[in-house]
């Protein structure tokens, strides 16, 4: 009776696909952490943003890494460091003597997969070149705007720990994220695993074996399929209020923007269409709410003092608000 | 050797100190001068022969003064009235209690903490600090209910599924064929029904593991019809009927 229904619809056997080797790539070298590994495919089908938090020495860069490994195309890797400029980033006009003329020499910003290790370590200067980029798909410099190629993911790594030499990353552009996804320690099997398989010299060679499962051609059809998916109006309308919640609560500062109601709602189909459905559940709403809000968030300062997170305070919306049913 | 050589030199630095010290004193030491003698002049005081102009009081205004009551200081002020009376019994006593030496370490300690707690009430009730802070425990977030559409406690369902479907509105009628058997759940203590809970954390309260595994069929069904938004006719609804039916008649 199911597969009668299910069958109705749209297919999903190419984006299944594509999410199990991609799953399977990543799997390979990163234990535990499915969350992550869920969180980091999601993204890149819904052609969002990502941000890596987490305490150093959990695999952030590493699984940024791979992600960028596992697809066929254009990879850069920025170092954020206190003293990157702007330019470093986007690029900038050189004097060509042979020509009497400036030419633009791209930046690393210029590629499908951009990994911006430490992106806390760079000031709002140089951070604020990420603005249009990240939003608009594109550059301008000296007056000339240049389109950045599909697919474009900024994949982007911090450490929420340490204060020494970091800038906070200005609002503007935590809502150009799609996620903040918080990498966790593993847990006790899991490190025993790891250990395992560092002490049988395993994971170099396994890291160095990990092939492109995806082009880019291929990521192009699957963020179609996902952009397809059904959303039942009702589901729409409890996204709206989770995210309209945040404006009117008591313990936040800030609430969430237009943009993060739409980043629920693409995120859900993109979660949606991983576990082989077609259109969204609340389930699916629910497990993106926490990665899509916590970071555009801001806690007033009373509740900063009791120890409240923005994430606390995003469980406690989505317990109370009715379910569509 | 060594030792006889130290004491000598030790000896020669003596002998240098005191002919310093003598050179010193001898330098500071200058012959007084004596100062020539010089006859005192002898001056002689003059008799003062101005002549003296007598000034007197005026009495007009001797008289306007002590007419003004500022002036008149042998007023006698009035009797202490009997509430001032009290008051001076209490600071008295209070003056006395304090001037003990062990009531009054008491007293005023006490006074220190009453002052404190006053101020800090003001300054907590003036900047709105939630107390709670110091409990750890959150306040929690109130969040009016959205009021539901259905109350699956007061809803007719035979009738209103009857009405779906002779309506046509199969979709309509499986999601009340889906809301009957969570009331029905509940009712039987399966599981405990919350407007905010998901149709997974349902499914999660059930124990008994035949029970969940039919009721994640019919929930199934529900989402693919009910949020896929899936078509449905007479046919597949009477199939989705059937095994509703059997759930709720023998695994409930």
């Amino acid at each position: 009776m199911e597969s009668e229904i299910a069958n109705q619809r749209t297919d999903l056997t190419q984006l299944s696909l594509a999410v199990t080797q991609i799953r399977e790539s990543i799997g390979q070298i990163i234990v535990g952490q499915q969350d992550t590994i869920e969180f980091l495919i999601a993204g890149l089908l819904a052609d969002g943003h990502l941000l890596l938090e987490g305490v150093p020495g959990v695999a952030k860069t590493l699984s940024a890494k791979l992600v960028a490994k596992s697809i066929n195309a254009v990879f850069s890797r920025i170092q954020f460091t206190p003293d990157l400029m702007p330019s470093d980033v986007l690029g900038t006009s050189v004097f060509d003597p042979r020509t009497a003329s400036f030419e633009y020499k791209k930046g690393p910003i210029f590629g499908n997969i951009v990994l911006i290790d430490e992106i806390n370590r760079a000031p709002a200067k140089t951070q604020s070149a990420l603005f249009e980029a990240m939003e608009e798909r594109q550059i301008t410099v000296d007056g000339h705007t240049y389109a950045l190629e599909e697919p474009f993911l900024v994949l982007a790594t911090q450490n929420p720990i340490e204060h020494e030499g970091t800038y906070r990353l200005p609002e503007a552009q935590l809502d150009r994220f799609l996620f903040k996804i918080e990498i966790k320690y593993p847990t006790l099997e899991e490190e025993v695993i790891i250990l395992s398989r560092q002490h049988q010299h395993k994971l170099e060679d396994e890291i160095k074996d990990i092939k492109a499962v995806l082009s880019i051609d291929q990521i192009k059809t699957c963020r179609a399929t996902i952009k397809a998916l059904h959303v039942e109006p009702k589901l729409i309308e409890y996204a709206a209020k989770i995210v309209q919640e945040t404006r009117h609560n008591k313990s936040l500062y800030l609430g969430a923007s237009p943009r993060a109601s739409l980043a629920i709602v693409n995120s859900a189909k993109a979660i949606a269409g991983m576990q082989g459905r077609d259109f969204v559940t609340p389930e699916d709403i629910i497990k993106v709410a926490i990665p899509v809000l916590a970071h555009r968030i801001v806690l007033s300062p009373e509740k900063e003092m009791e120890g409240l997170t923005t994430s606390d305070i995003v469980t406690q919306i989505i317990q109370k608000i009715e379910i569509p049913r | 050797m060594k030792i006889h050589s130290s004491k000598k030199q030790n000896t020669n630095m003596f002998k240098y100190l005191i002919a310093f010290l003598f050179l010193c004193l001898t330098t500071q030491a200058s012959p007084v001068r004596k100062d020539k003698v010089v006859p005192a002049k002898i001056l002689q005081l003059k008799n003062d022969s101005s002549k003296l102009q007598l000034r007197n009081f005026d009495q007009q205004k001797i008289s306007s003064y002590r007419q003004q009551t500022d002036f008149h200081y042998n007023q006698q002020l009035p009797g202490a009235s009997l509430w001032d009376r009290f008051w001076a019994w209490v600071w008295r006593w209070f003056s006395g209690v304090v001037a003990n030496g062990y009531t009054g370490s008491f007293v005023k300690y006490l006074s220190i903490a009453a002052l404190t707690a006053l101020i800090i009430y003001v300054v907590i009730k003036f900047t709105g600090t939630d107390l709670r802070i110091f409990t750890g425990k959150s306040k929690s977030v109130n969040i009016p209910y959205t009021e539901s559409a259905d109350n699956i406690h007061e809803i007719d369902f035979n009738a209103e599924i009857e009405h779906a479907i002779g309506n046509a509105n199969y979709r309509l009628a499986v999601r009340l064929l889906y809301l009957r058997t969570l009331k029905k759940l509940h009712n039987n203590n399966l599981i405990n029904w919350q407007p905010e809970k998901t149709n997974q954390t349902y499914l999660q309260e059930i124990t008994d593991p035949y029970k969940r595994e039919q009721f994640s069929l019919l929930t199934t069904q529900f989402e693919y019809i009910w949020y896929g938004e899936f078509f449905i006719d007479q046919e597949n609804f009477r199939q989705v009927k059937i095994s509703y039916d059997q759930f709720n008649t023998e695994k409930l």
